[in-house]
């Protein structure tokens, strides 16, 4: 028995069945799921009969101010990413891969560090950092004079973004430096030392050379930054107290799952949930195929 | 072609053999003197490795299965915003336990109650063990959903520094302007006069306007009765019971920071005598550091502004939450027998008098319990607390979800000068009247 290309079909499907059953059951069945869920008003915490409802829950999505504010939190999260920690770590990485500072062991290890360590431990240490009469409370005091100053950024709608960014930036900015680092090695050299001998500077190499070179590099690493910052939740609901804060800080995965898991005064809180989760894969899809437009228009790709 | 039969045939062959060898192991533990079959209660606990709680569940699921070898409890220990996440994903997954902990209010018993799985006790609760009168009604018809680990449940407790007090020349506080007067000299040496965990939204709610908006109203179902639509949360009262706690902190009684001090510090702050006084539920007593234990007291809030005598120094106060059979685990008989006798082992004098010292429940529900003498101070300061202050609602025991959301950061928002009772009050009616 010969499959369409001539190989073994029942082999083929030995080998790929297995994993097949698995995706379609743990990935395929709970987007399915979710996705028909969002066109109703089952709550499967009660059970009951299924109605279809059309698009009343993204209808209720778009009218409600939380929505908005989430989405427009996630958006910081999105710039922070890409245009905070992706020039940050290639900068980095570019600073260690042409040696300008000593100890670049050291350097690499301390700022991949955070990529060790649970972001809810990371959440949790910054918690603490923002605290009241915390360490940096203590810091503004000193340099104000003023002991009763206190690091009240947390505790304004419009200023939350900006210890979170923080945050973020320091957290991840070393798994991005990595992936540079690691495509910097196949840079070639030579080409390198021609341009500093016709008298390019170390910015010029970096802007005219390297930067070109590396736009695929970026152009994956913007993606994983939007995907991984749509999705975020975890950080941001640890850096956070519940109340004031985190509402503050919501973000679209926070807003499902206070919606789908915590109002228990909406019936259909489930279905609602899954409409905000499927919004979250909508607008992650569309940001990356941006990207790939932009990567497509700027021709990234890698010659080395 | 051969060759995928072979492997197809091995793969067979070998599944086959260790899942004969499986049930020839089962079948020879089912020959001989054929032992009693196993019951497995599958229960949801509360807890984690790091809290007494946590501890002292795994510590008794093992003495008892020891105890009860036919008998096992096969549990999840979760703990804070893990375990009512859990609750709701399991129950939406149909994924039931047996025996879970729970209560009879909307915010421990909601989901229980959505998913239909609350379980009536009663003619299941042994009265010569457990004191009936200690027991409160849970449901419509006086149904009983869980075995509360104690009696009500304070949250509304204002624990003293008696000597940090003394020491400024004051005495315990009899009104609220005797608070306002403490504060110039708190302030000169450095200290909050009363500390509140106001970066966590429930605290406000549960610990504070709970008290202050039965004070006022006068009325100490005033919140049920708003939540069942009689009274309103644009109430006059209402809001004016939200403009004190903007008046506490322009007062300075309660600090301008509180909004930015969690759990942890708040504790921690009373514990290193950093404030005069503290605003938390009794269970935080446990958690006070034993020297600053021995000399605080333990009391409702004084006289407040606006306050009427029918609610005079009153508490709030919900049930206590407890462990209860769902509907799931009380339908087939083995299972039920079996959680009930886990049930009675758990509630034992002996745990029950280990969660009294570790300062977790106010008092025990058991018939003819001897409170034991050589108490800690403070415990015993709490059990005098719930026999003589007058009871009222716990706001989030009837108010949920995004109301009670909205209600928490409403006051976390006043507190800061972000935004007015009046608006925070209209947003919650709002919020609570919307389905």
């Amino acid at each position: 028995m010969t499959g369409r290309n001539g190989k073994n079909l029942p082999a083929y499907i030995g080998m790929v069945g297995p994993a097949l059953a698995v995706f379609l059951l743990i990935v395929a069945y709970p987007i399915l799921y979710s996705l028909i869920l969002s066109f109703t008003d089952f709550n499967p915490n009660k059970g009951g009969v299924w109605h279809f409802v059309g698009v009343t829950q993204y209808a209720r999505m778009l009218g409600d101010p939380n929505f908005w504010h989430a989405l427009s939190n996630n958006m910081v999260v999105v710039g922070v990413s890409v245009f905070g920690q992706i020039p940050i770590g290639f900068a980095l990485a570019y600073i260690l891969y042409r040696g300008m500072v000593g100890a670049k062991n050291f350097f690499q290890s301390m700022v991949f560090l955070p990529q060790f360590l649970s972001t809810i431990v990371i959440g949790i240490l910054w918690k603490r950092m923002f605290q009241a009469d915390g360490p940096v409370s203590r810091l503004i005091q000193i340099i104000s004079g003023n002991p009763n100053a206190q690091f009240d950024l947390m505790l304004r709608a419009d200023t939350v973004m900006y210890p979170i960014g923080f945050a973020l930036i320091w957290m991840y900015t070393g798994f991005y430096m990595v992936i540079f680092l690691a495509n910097l090695q196949k840079v070639d050299t030579e080409m390198i030392e021609a341009a500093q001998i016709d008298g390019a500077s170390e910015f010029q190499i970096f802007i005219r050379m390297i930067v070109p070179v590396l736009s695929g590099t970026v152009l994956v690493s913007a993606i994983l930054a939007i995907a991984g910052s749509l999705r975020g939740f975890d950080l941001i609901f640890s850096i956070t107290t519940q109340g004031l804060q985190r509402n503050n800080a919501m973000v679209l995965p926070i807003f499902m799952y206070q919606t789908a898991f915590q109002d228990f005064n909406n019936s259909a809180r489930f279905a609602y949930g899954a409409a905000i989760s499927n919004a979250i894969v909508v607008i992650s899809v569309g940001l990356i195929l941006i990207s790939n437009l932009i990567g497509k228009k700027v021709n990234a790709g890698e010659e080395y | 072609m051969k060759k995928t039969l072979i492997i197809a045939m091995t793969a067979l062959v070998s599944a086959g053999m260790v899942f004969a060898g499986g049930q020839a192991q089962s079948g020879k533990a089912q020959s001989g003197t054929a032992p009693a079959k196993t019951v497995v209660v599958k229960t949801m606990a509360y807890g984690d490795n790091s809290n007494a709680e946590g501890v002292n569940w795994v510590r008794i699921v093992k003495a008892f299965e020891q105890a009860n070898p036919t008998i096992k409890i096969d549990y999840e220990l979760l703990y804070d915003e893990a375990y009512h996440q859990k609750v709701s994903a399991r129950l939406a997954a149909g994924d039931v336990p047996d025996l879970a902990y729970m209560g009879g209010d909307a915010r421990w018993g909601g989901p229980w109650k959505e998913a239909s799985q609350q379980f009536d006790h009663r003619p299941y609760i042994d009265a010569n063990y457990f004191d009936l009168n200690l027991i409160p009604p849970m449901g419509p018809n006086g149904e009983i959903w869980e075995i509360p680990l104690g009696t009500s449940n304070i949250t509304t407790v204002l624990f003293m520094n008696e000597d940090l007090v003394k020491s400024l020349g004051f005495s315990a506080p009899k009104s609220y302007d005797d608070l306002v007067a403490m504060v110039p000299k708190a302030k000169a040496a450095g200290l909050d006069v009363v500390s509140i965990d106001g970066a966590d939204g429930w605290a406000w709610g549960s610990c504070l306007m709970s008290a202050i908006v039965a004070r006022l109203s006068g009325d100490p179902h005033w919140v049920s009765k708003a939540v069942a639509g009689q009274n309103h949360f644009t109430d006059k009262v209402f809001v004016d019971s939200l403009s004190l706690i903007a008046k506490m902190v322009k007062d300075g009684v309660l600090s301008d920071k509180a909004a930015l001090v969690d759990y942890g510090a708040n504790t921690s702050n009373f514990s290193n005598k950093k404030a005069l006084f503290m605003i938390q539920g009794q269970w935080v007593a446990g958690s006070i550091d034993p020297a600053v234990a021995d000399v605080t007291k333990m009391m409702a809030w004084p006289k407040l502004p606006g306050e009427q005598a029918a609610t005079a120094g009153s508490v709030a106060a919900a049930i206590q939450v407890g462990y209860g059979l769902t509907k799931k685990g009380a339908s087939d008989p083995d299972v039920r027998d079996a959680a009930l006798k886990f049930l009675k082992y758990f509630y034992s004098v002996e745990e029950t008098t280990q969660r009294l010292r570790d300062g977790a429940i106010v008092a025990p529900i058991l018939k003819n319990y001897q409170v034991p003498s050589d108490l800690p101070l403070i415990v015993k300061q709490k059990v005098t607390l719930a026999q003589t202050a007058k009871s009222t609602d716990v706001i989030d025991a009837f108010l949920a979800g995004a109301a009670n959301d909205a209600l928490n950061a409403g006051m976390q928002k006043i507190a800061t000068g972000a935004a007015t009772p009046a608006d925070v009050a209209a947003e919650v009616e709002k919020l609570a009247r919307s389905k």
